[in-house]
């Protein structure tokens, strides 16, 4: 006998079980998801509509101590105010303009010994060990006249510190020593002389030829934009690609749906030959849609399949170009046929398996009560299909906003564009991973609004379900 | 008139033969009831009546037609299915008038008779509910409203109670007995519950294997099987067998079962005499043995092995020759376990077994 006590604590322990378990069980769900679908999804929005590059700031001294002037915005003409040379933080850049110095051991003009630093453009280098480093050199002479015949050592590699002596032309030094020195430039947006000049490194920006004007190249501060989906809406391709998607998507679902309701009822029949049809009809579930795209391509192509046959039976003298610029509506043609070939059975395969889902019994009953095959079709089956018509739609209509390969298989990606063949120029052709991640964003957005719409839309009310 | 005239009706699933060579005659506005044990035909026979899964051979008329080769929906019948087979997407209301929407009666018409369903059915007001929200009970009554709606000639029952609960399953059983006695249909309703089946049925067809074992009144069912698995099959408990051994003297027939002899009546005892072997089989039912405290002329002494009160009943288990016999008495006779008594085996209440055959033996 349990006392009243055990019995309650028992029966605790057991339901805060049945509250985790459920929990524990789809943690590793959650994680799959959160790894798998809501990081890429976050990373993909933040590229859509997060510029990186967008400011520069500059400084008030040519070193990244400096406190900061002002932000720069990517792209601005720039006017360049002062220049200086700053040992190089973090790791080579080739977008830096660099400038070695040496430290170098030699004699100054009055035979005392001395040690500092000089820029390179002011040392020849004579030998250089096994590795390439410099060893020996001799000073530069300078050629114009007016200048200063000596050459300044500094005490740091750094035209700001202090000049602590002098070398003559020619004069041999021993090289210590090098160091890699990073231009900075004083700038101001060029268009605004008022504004303040501040300091940035030249990897960030681009210099033109007269030394005086410039640009920034781009900047290290990120900014929310809507500049990558004004580019993308702006793009002349884009137009095309939401009409040609969804021309496709009106043209080809609808025509899949009915088709794989026949071909669904020819496997529920039951006939002999039903097993012989699912493998039929499965069969395009096999195959990949750019070998799908690529096989209706040689049936359309110049000397393909349908000109072969038309040329045999005489319908035409020599071949008809179906896939050119010209036959934009011969394109769309193949690619519909393609399509509903490629895809149908998939909607069949759902349906398939919401018609077996019907018990016999209940197909039975409505054929007992005099409902012909098509009363049973439309009384019975429609309505209880009603769940995987929706899993179908909300599936093919995904799959519509992602057709690519078929396309590009087809018509070449140019004449006739879908969203993901921009998104795929975007990123491959033109290097533009954000306006590319706009247009997945956009495909992704129309993805869930239309699930969203359906589910809306052809919701089976919670107490028709089959029981 | 709607007579089911079934002729030489064949049905095999691959090697396996379902029904085998049926016959049977169903008269006009008769309530027949199959039953058999799961998996001996019942069903399939049902169905080859409302043609859902052609028979393989044999004929089959409805009210003089042959509907053989005809559609379901067209042989003027109705079914209540084992499953319910009601259709979860629709309301009680279309449920019903499901049949007749289908055979286009119209609209007033077929919202009256909806609604008359309901009310012998007394699911009035659920009119407007969907299945998913009902209770076994209630689908159950959907289903039996469905057929009654349609008041075809023809009614076809399968095991329409067996998917619910024992007391609901005794309350609907009457209930169907006054609402089928109303409906003035042929009907057929299958059952493996032979008390369902004695106390509905105007007359029993007993299956067996793919086979009419049996088909007559409850009582003569009950009282006369016509063998050994008709007798073993229906009655709680089912009719006790003994093994027995022939002695033919000159002029009379005695069986001799362990140390006890019982004389057949007059009438079977050339019939027993004739049989090719010396053994045979014997039958009694429970309650047609006496119990007696003392010994009497005819009496077997038994010791009792076990005593089940049953309240209207007690239910002995005694021995005989090596079998066990149940025997039931009346609760007021004051027996217990290890006690012995004498109980009396009236010898026109036997029922003797050819065991070659299983069939039991009448004078013709
Ligand atoms: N669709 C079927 N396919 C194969 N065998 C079946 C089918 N229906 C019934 N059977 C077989 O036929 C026999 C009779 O079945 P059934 O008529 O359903 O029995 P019951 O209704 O009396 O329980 C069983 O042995 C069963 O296995
Ligand atoms: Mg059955």
């Amino acid at each position: 006998m349990t006392t009243p006590d055990t019995a309650t604590s028992a029966s605790k322990a057991r339901t805060w079980r049945y509250r985790v378990v459920p929990y524990l069980l789809i943690a590793p769900a959650i994680v799959y998801l959160a790894m798998f679908f809501a990081y890429p999804m976050y990373e993909g929005l933040v590229l859509a509509v997060y510029d990186e590059d967008a400011l520069l700031p500059t400084r008030d001294e040519p070193n990244l101590d400096g406190s900061e002037v002002s932000k720069i915005p990517q792209g601005t003409a720039l006017a360049i105010v002062d220049r200086s040379s700053q040992e190089v933080v973090g790791d080579e850049n080739p977008d830096a303009l660099t400038d070695p110095w040496y430290q170098v051991t030699a004699d100054d003009p009055t035979g005392s010994p001395i040690t500092g630093w000089v820029s390179e453009a002011r040392i020849r280098v004579r030998d250089e060990d096994a590795a390439g480093a410099p060893v020996s050199g001799t000073v530069r002479p300078r050629l114009a006249a007016t200048s200063d015949p000596l050459t300044d050592v500094y005490e740091a590699p750094n035209d700001r510190s202090e000049v602590i002596g002098k070398l003559e032309q020619r004069a041999p030094v021993e090289i210590t020593d090098v160091a890699l020195l990073e231009v900075w430039f004083q700038v101001r947006p060029a268009d605004d002389p008022s504004a303040a000049a501040g300091w940035a490194p030249s990897r960030f920006l681009q210099v033109f030829e007269d030394g005086e004007n410039g640009r920034v190249h781009r900047g290290t501060d990120g900014e929310f934009t809507t500049a990558f989906i004004r580019r993308m809406i702006d793009d002349r391709f884009f137009g095309p690609a939401v009409r040609t998607t969804l021309l496709l998507m009106v043209l080809i679902i609808p025509a899949q749906l009915v088709l794989a309701m026949v071909m669904a009822l020819v496997i529920h029949a039951r006939t002999r030959l039903s097993t012989g049809f699912l493998y039929a009809f499965s069969l395009p579930i096999g195959m990949s849609d750019l070998a799908a795209g690529i096989l209706f391509f040689s049936i359309f192509t110049g000397n393909g399949l349908l000109n072969s046959i038309l040329d045999a039976l005489g319908i035409i003298d020599g071949p008809y170009a179906f896939l050119t610029a010209d036959t934009v509506r011969w394109i769309i043609f193949a690619i519909v046929l393609a399509e509903l070939w490629r895809a149908t059975s998939i909607v069949m395969v759902i349906l398939v398996a919401g018609l077996q889902a019907i018990p016999d019994e209940t197909l039975e009953a409505a054929e007992l009560f005099g409902a012909s095959y098509f009363q049973r079709v439309r009384h019975i089956m429609l309505p209880l299909l009603r769940p995987s018509i929706q899993v179908a739609l909300i599936l093919r209509t995904i799959l519509a906003f992602q057709v690519f390969a078929v396309v590009i298989a087809l018509g070449g990606g140019d004449v006739v564009t879908v969203l993901a063949n921009e998104s795929y120029r975007q990123y491959f052709g033109l290097r533009n991973n954000n306006v590319a991640s706009a247009y997945a964003v956009f495909i992704l957005l129309l993805s869930m609004a239309s699930a969203f719409f359906y589910l809306r839309a052809v919701r089976s009310e919670p107490e028709a379900r089959p029981t | 008139m709607a007579e089911i005239r079934i002729e030489h009706v064949t049905k095999t699933f691959g090697d396996n033969v379902a029904i085998d060579d049926i016959n049977l005659t169903i008269e006009d506005r008769e309530f027949l009831v199959l039953l058999g044990p799961s998996g001996c035909g019942k069903t399939t026979l049902l169905r080859a009546i409302a043609g859902l899964g052609m028979a393989d051979s044999g004929r089959i008329s409805i009210g003089g037609q042959d509907v053989t080769y005809l559609p379901p929906g067209q042989r003027q019948i109705s079914m209540v299915f084992q499953s319910y087979a009601i259709f979860p997407h629709m309301t009680v209301h279309q449920n019903i008038g499901f049949g007749l929407l289908m055979n286009k009666v119209d609209k007033a018409e077929s919202d009256r008779r909806v609604r008359s369903a309901a009310e012998l059915l007394h699911i009035e007001n659920l009119l407007d509910r969907r299945p998913s929200a009902m209770s076994g009970g209630q689908r159950q009554r959907v289903a039996v409203a469905r057929a009654l709606a349609m008041e075809a000639k023809v009614l076809l029952m399968d095991e329409p109670l067996s998917n619910l609960d024992a007391l609901l399953r005794l309350e609907m059983r009457a209930e169907l007995k006054r609402l089928l006695a109303d409906v003035e249909a042929t009907t057929v309703y299958v059952t493996h519950d032979q008390i369902e089946a004695l106390s509905m049925g105007d007359r029993v067809a007993v299956m067996l294997d793919g086979k009419i074992q049996q088909c007559d009144a409850p009582n003569t069912v009950y009282e006369s099987p016509s063998n050994q698995f008709v007798g073993s099959f229906i009655g709680n408990p089912p009719m006790n067998f003994m093994e027995g051994t022939i002695q033919r003297d000159r002029d009379t027939v005695t069986v001799a079962v362990g140390e006890h002899e019982f004389s057949p009546p007059e009438a079977l005892q050339p019939l027993i005499r004739d049989l090719s072997s010396d053994r045979i089989t014997l039958g009694i039912r429970a309650e047609n043995m006496e119990t007696l405290a003392a010994p009497s002329s005819d009496t077997v002494p038994v010791t009792i092995e076990v005593v089940e009160p049953l309240g209207a009943q007690n239910l002995l288990t005694a021995r005989i020759g090596g079998h066990r016999l149940k025997v039931s008495t009346h609760p007021s006779l004051d027996v217990a376990a290890k006690q012995q008594v004498y109980i009396r085996l009236p010898a026109d209440q036997i029922r003797w077994i050819d065991p070659a055959t299983e069939s039991v033996l009448y004078k013709r």
